[in-house]
């Protein structure tokens, strides 16, 4: 039988077993990667970079999970802090380059496959609606656990989720085929 | 411009976007920076908690006059009727068994969380 999430953690809390937190990274990266991935506007080092901090933060500190949440939320979270103060750091402030990204990316270019077009679009989102569109749509978290996640009013991320929801929308309607 | 499509096809369409990343040795690094494990023996804690709690019993033992109030208790007890005695058990039974189905809800997210659905 496999083992849950919650059993994997009291085997890193009580042994300190490394390949039980082996086993959870196995099992998260690719939804941590692909979300910071998102965030990072596919710069795929940087994300790497950033899933790896993600998880060495969450051994460090797992004794603070205290199974609240899933314990892919409490990742979420941490990567999402992980990725604020990357950018912190890098002095890009959140929301502000929207229109380079306008300029970057001219809908007249776009791949005509849907799911670049996806990705694309999703791109062109601010990062707050972004955020919330890739936690709520794409991954499946509650607007309560998004609002826990981004430590945000859970009215804003509702407000998020419904504005970026429209944006895709629009955009891909505009760039859809005639 | 195109029709827009509704939020269903669009959430269903984004979930099929996210592709699986593979794993190509993103584990391995991470585990390669991992801190040293702890290196303290599960015997040695076990020993530790066995002879704290030997040592509290045996100073309860010896401050409670050689356990004579447990002995009188038995004695006590051994004079009430047998269905109180089985009153006394099952009542005993009935509040560690609410005890426990509290303690195991708060400690399971999943049926926990049964309670916060709307139907």
């Amino acid at each position: 039988m496999e083992l849950t999430d919650a059993d994997l953690i009291a085997r890193v809390l009580v042994d300190d077993d490394q390949h039980a937190f082996g086993e959870l990274v196995r099992r998260h990266q690719s939804s941590v990667r692909g979300v910071l991935r998102q965030l990072t506007r596919t710069d795929i080092a940087l994300a790497d970079d950033l899933a790896q901090e993600t998880f060495l933060r969450a051994y460090k500190n797992i004794r603070s999970f205290r199974g609240e949440a899933r314990f892919s939320t409490w990742l979420y979270r941490i990567a999402y802090n992980c990725f604020r103060e990357d950018a912190r750091k890098r002095k890009e402030l959140v929301g502000v380059d929207e229109e380079q990204l306008q300029a970057e990316h001219d809908p007249q270019t776009i791949d005509p496959g849907l799911r670049h077009d996806l990705m694309h679009a999703l791109n062109r989102l601010p990062l707050n609606e972004r955020t919330a569109v890739v936690l709520c749509c794409q991954n499946g978290l509650s607007h309560d656990e998004a609002a826990r996640v981004l430590d945000i009013p859970l009215g804003t991320v509702k407000t998020n989720v419904l504005r970026g929801r429209e944006k895709l929308k629009r955009t891909l309607a505009a760039w859809g085929p005639n | 411009m195109n029709a827009m499509i509704d939020d269903e096809t669009l959430d269903r369409q984004l979930r099929e976007a996210a592709l699986y990343i593979d794993d190509e040795g993103f584990t391995e690094r991470v585990m390669a920076r991992l801190p040293a494990a702890r290196r303290e023996p599960r015997w040695l804690r076990a020993m530790i908690l066995l002879g704290l709690t030997l040592l509290g019993s045996g100073i309860a033992y010896l401050l409670s006059g050689g356990g004579r109030f447990v002995r009188e208790g038995m004695i006590q007890l051994s004079d009430f009727p047998i269905w109180l005695l089985l009153v006394f058990a099952f009542g005993c039974g009935l509040v560690v068994g609410a005890f426990a189905v509290i303690v195991a809800v708060r400690k399971t997210p999943e049926v926990r969380d049964i309670a916060r659905l709307r139907f």
